[in-house]
């Protein structure tokens, strides 16, 4: 197991709970210990410090669930939190048998390499050198920095009546960058990564600095155009994959985009898409939110779909050979389904991004995508905006800037026109943190698909 | 009806404030100024979901939060060690944090009256009275009335409840506490046939409806009474004709018109986007400073205001999380912008003598940021809906909002909503599927020609509003009543 540098030992803390609660009882324990630096106009704005323990007791009853939380740790107030758990789950076991398969049994977890030790002390000085290191690339380039540096340590351990006894610690970090010119022209760089010394701020501060030309914009009308997309544009579409299509609870109940379509086609041949936890370029894990192994999943192998991921609950609905993959987001498995965490989609055979454009005419690159939504779930149609580094592509090349342009597309279409990958991945991330920390990353290359449908434009 | 400040600390809280005014007579004379709360929020989640319970959640969570400022250098440390040593070492954590940025300009904060009392919000009945039995069996009930076909693959039913109790001081002498009381409905189906699916909710779609009041909010909505129509639509989507594409006068329904002006008008307003300050995440305005006063953000019958004194607003409170007490502010007043969404820092940015009341933190562990509080649009004279629709001729009634997306200056918006009815000869028609528009801010709104009368407006409660790192929910509400838009491009998706 990981080793721990907060002190506390929250499997312990977790044992302490069971023993204050009655059968058939999960409890998860987390500690989130964080630090999160804001800068605007290459200055620092907000800086916020969390240190937070929560602890959620689980209790199944008749194939229901119930869960009740707090964040206070004496006995009085465990013990109110189980017997809340345990009410709620008789209650709603007197409407008869619910469809929960109960509590996971132990399995064997893997060690990983998901954990900093160094990144787990969380020294504000780290964040103040990254932030300086930005301002002096934003300053070099004439142009201002915005964004964020952060890093959390996350402690989580499980205890059950099943006889579950799991502990695991990881660490993560994320800088972003988006440089900005006194006309509003911005570009975007960003990187995460387990360990905070594996982020270089001052290359993160250049290369967003770069994508901020002076040229005059371009401006392209709706239509159909050959589309490059960087890693943080291919990772966001993949997310919303992963929710719409890769969701084992959706795709029994017959709302997944891959519904009655496993082992067929879906997408272009070069696409392989797995969701592999164990992968050391990912935000490891060891188990997921019902103590259950994370295993890989092969969800699209040569452009066929493969699989979706589970949880318990999902398993339970889809009946058959379907067991949990070790995808639960919350423990019992939360009511919108499982969901993947390590997304990662194989390179392909394009030495970088130039060779990507090359062929095309005329045509659009993307840095990164923004407010992104479902339109329609069943065909992974999605609107949104480009942002931060939207280009023209002319004669095969990068030519000029372009006005952000909204998109309204499929991800299966897109994937299905994908011509070509990078051989080169990078690990993406949002970085959103909201809630509880939960960091988690999309591993996949830039590619270039045809047929990005525009539908308007900025002004 | 909400209450006013009161002198008395409430009971549950007034420990806690003598704790964090301790805290506040403590702090360093380095420190140019700080301030600390303490929130404990009790919540309740229960959903039935094709005849059976599928959640019952709750959470009794709580802890401090502690901002300093050095310098120019902010500093915030959380924790959920509700204790004075708890406190003080947050204190210590937030000044660390203060003291190692680099160096950042030291601009002034608004001045502020100090807030003293104690402020909550009034309900008839307390949902956490209301016994789980009961919750389940209003649920099971309006569940089960959306069940039937074999094409609704997913019935819910759900409720949700929430008390937040909170205490703040600071060094600028603040020395509050508050309590909300929250609670919300709906009901929601999935139907799907082949690669058609639809959904269909009420009263909205962005769960679950929620007000600042008691559970006479939930019986209000009749959810039982409902549930057969949401179904029944359901269905009929499934083979309604596609919303056509092209240009046409939109009606928007309340719930609609409600993330409308959430999306187009309050983040616009937001001063701290204006000033650059959220240029990284949730983006920057295609307002600015300057056009305050001047500019013409929309047609003669739109007048917005920020109200955080609305009774049963989820942006209703006694004081902002800065210590500012509530307002109304006019944002918008016959198309022209007069007034901006402000805290202390921002407002003394660009030269306002206070702050707009407008600093909320979501919970004890995220700091203060600039929020919406309740941005509403005013009633017009345009009657009824019926009476709306009678003076429309040909257009389309859009109702419940099923996607949304604009850009990071609020300008671009492209919308989609659960069902569009046809209006014809004054009447509503058929209903048509897959409904989309899109449009830019500015021009969107000087196409505004009527919003209907005051019996026609109510709150619609958002509790999803994101913005901030890390990231922070807020929760919000729209008062609104249907409006008229001419010249909309519809069927964009």
């Amino acid at each position: 197991m990981a080793p721990s540098a907060s002190g506390e030992d929250t499997l312990q803390t977790a044992q302490r709970v069971l023993a204050l609660a009655g059968e058939d009882t999960q409890v998860t324990v987390i500690r989130e210990r964080s630090l999160l630096s804001r800068f605007a106009r290459s200055a620092p704005t907000q800086a916020t410090a969390v240190d937070d323990t929560t602890v959620e007791v689980l209790v199944v009853r008749d194939g229901h669930t119930a869960v009740a939380a707090t964040n206070r740790l004496d006995d009085d107030a465990l013990r109110a939190t189980a017997r809340r758990a345990e009410d709620a789950a008789l209650a709603s076991a007197r409407s008869g048998p619910g469809l929960h398969p109960g509590l996971a049994q132990p399995a064997p977890v893997r060690n990983h390499s998901g954990f900093d030790v160094e990144t787990a002390r969380l020294d504000p000085a780290r964040a103040a050198a990254a932030l300086r290191e930005v301002f002096a690339a934003a300053a070099e380039h004439g142009v201002e920095a915005f964004g964020v540096w952060t890093a959390g340590a996350v402690r989580t351990a499980i205890a059950s009546t099943t006889g579950l006894a799991l502990d695991d610690e990881v660490t993560d970090t994320f800088m972003k960058v988006v440089c900005r010119d006194a006309g509003g022209r911005s570009g975007y760089a960003a990187g995460t990564a387990v360990a905070a010394s594996a982020l270089d701020a001052a290359t993160l501060g250049r290369r967003a600095a770069a994508k901020v030309t002076g040229e005059p914009l371009a401006e392209l009308g709706p239509g159909i155009y050959p589309v490059v997309l960087e890693p943080e544009a291919v990772g966001l579409l993949l997310e919303f994959l992963g929710m719409l299509a890769l969701n084992g609870l959706a795709h029994a109940e017959g709302r997944g985009a891959l519904s009655g379509r496993i082992g067929t086609p879906v997408a272009a041949q070069g696409i392989d898409l797995a969701d592999a936890p164990r992968s050391e370029r990912t935000l490891q894990r060891a188990f997921d939110f019902e103590g259950v192994p994370k295993a890989s999943v092969a969800l699209i192998q040569d452009g066929v779909a493969k699989g979706v991921v589970h949880d318990r609950r999902s398993a339970a609905v889809a009946g058959g050979a379907a067991r949990s993959t070790g995808h639960a987001i919350a423990p019992g498995g939360s009511p919108w389904g499982p969901a993947p965490t390590n997304l990662v989609l194989a390179g392909g055979g394009a030495a970088d991004v130039a060779e990507l454009t090359a062929p095309i005419e005329r045509g659009i690159y993307v840095t990164r995508l923004w407010y992104v939504n479902t339109v329609r779930e069943k065909e992974t149609l999605l609107t949104g905006m480009t942002r931060d580094g939207t280009f023209l592509v002319e004669d095969g090349e990068v030519t000029r800037p372009l006005r952000n342009v909204r998109f309204t597309d499929s991800v299966l279409r897109l994937l299905a026109a994908t011509e070509a990958l990078t051989s080169a991945q990078r690990l993406v991330s949002e970085g959103e943190f909201y809630g509880r920390r939960f960091a988690q990353g999309v591993v996949c290359p830039a590619l270039r698909a045809g047929g990005f449908r525009v539908t308007g434009a900025t002004e | 009806m909400t209450d006013p400040p009161s002198d008395r600390a409430g009971s549950a809280t007034a420990p806690m404030l003598d704790l964090l005014t301790g805290l506040m007579a403590s702090a360093p004379k380095r420190c140019a100024y700080a301030e600390a709360r303490h929130v404990a929020t009790d919540s309740e989640g229960v959903l039935v979901r094709n005849g059976h319970v599928e959640q019952v959640d709750s959470d009794a969570s709580g802890g401090i939060g502690v901002r300093v400022r050095v310098g120019g250098g902010w500093g915030f440390a959380a924790t959920r060690e509700a204790t004075r040593a708890g406190a003080e070492r947050a204190l210590a954590r937030a000044l660390a944090i203060a003291e190692s940025q680099p160096v950042a300009p030291a601009g002034p904060l608004a001045p502020v009256q100090p807030a003293r009392g104690h402020w909550s919000c009034a309900h008839e009945r307390d949902p956490f009275d209301v016994s789980l039995q009961d919750k389940l069996e209003l649920l099971f009930a309006a569940e089960a009335a959306l069940r039937g076909d074999p094409r609704i693959v997913r019935s819910d039913a759900a409720c949700a409840s929430r008390r937040v109790r909170s205490a703040f001081a600071s060094t600028d002498g603040a020395a509050c506490t508050q309590e909300r009381l929250e609670c919300g409905a709906a009901i929601a189906v999935i139907a799907v046939d082949g690669d058609e699916l639809q959904v269909r909710s009420y009263p909205g779609a962005h769960e679950p409806s929620a007000a600042c009041a008691g559970w006479e909010h939930v019986l209000e909505f009749d959810l039982v009474g409902h549930a057969p129509r949401v179904a029944a639509e359901a269905i009929e989507l499934l083979t309604a004709p596609p919303c056509p594409s092209g240009r046409a006068t939109v009606i928007l329904g309340g719930e609609q018109l409600a993330l409308q002006i959430h999306e187009s008008i309050g983040h616009a307003l937001e001063l701290d986007r204006m000033l650059l300050d959220e240029a990284a995440y949730a983006g920057t305005s295609w307002v600015s400073p300057a056009d305050l006063g001047t500019l013409r953000y929309g047609s003669e019958q739109l007048r917005i205001t920020a109200d955080a004194t609305l009774p049963g607003g989820l942006g209703s409170f006694g004081w902002d999380d800065e210590g500012v007490a509530a307002a109304r502010t006019e944002l918008i007043d016959e198309g022209i912008l007069r007034r901006a969404l402000s805290d202390r820092q921002s407002a003394a940015a660009i030269g306002l003598e206070r702050s707009g009341g407008c600093a909320r933190a979501d919970g004890f562990a995220r700091q203060p940021i600039v929020r919406m509080t309740n941005v509403s649009i005013e009633p017009g004279d345009a009657g009824t809906l019926a009476d709306l629709v009678a003076d429309t001729g040909e257009g389309l009634y859009l109702e419940t909002n099923r996607s949304w997306s604009i850009d990071d200056r609020r300008l671009h918006f492209q919308f989609a909503t659960e069902t569009a009815r046809e209006i014809r000869g004054g009447e509503l028609g058929r209903l048509l599927r897959n409904p989309s528009y899109a449009g830019v801010t500015p021009r969107f709104w000087r196409g505004l020609d009527a919003v209907c009368s005051a019996s026609e407006w109510r709150l619609w409660g958002l509790a999803n509003c994101g913005k901030g790192e890390p990231g922070q929910l807020m929760r919000v509400s729209h008062g609104t009543a249907p409006a008229r838009f001419r010249d909309v491009q519809v069927g964009v998706a």
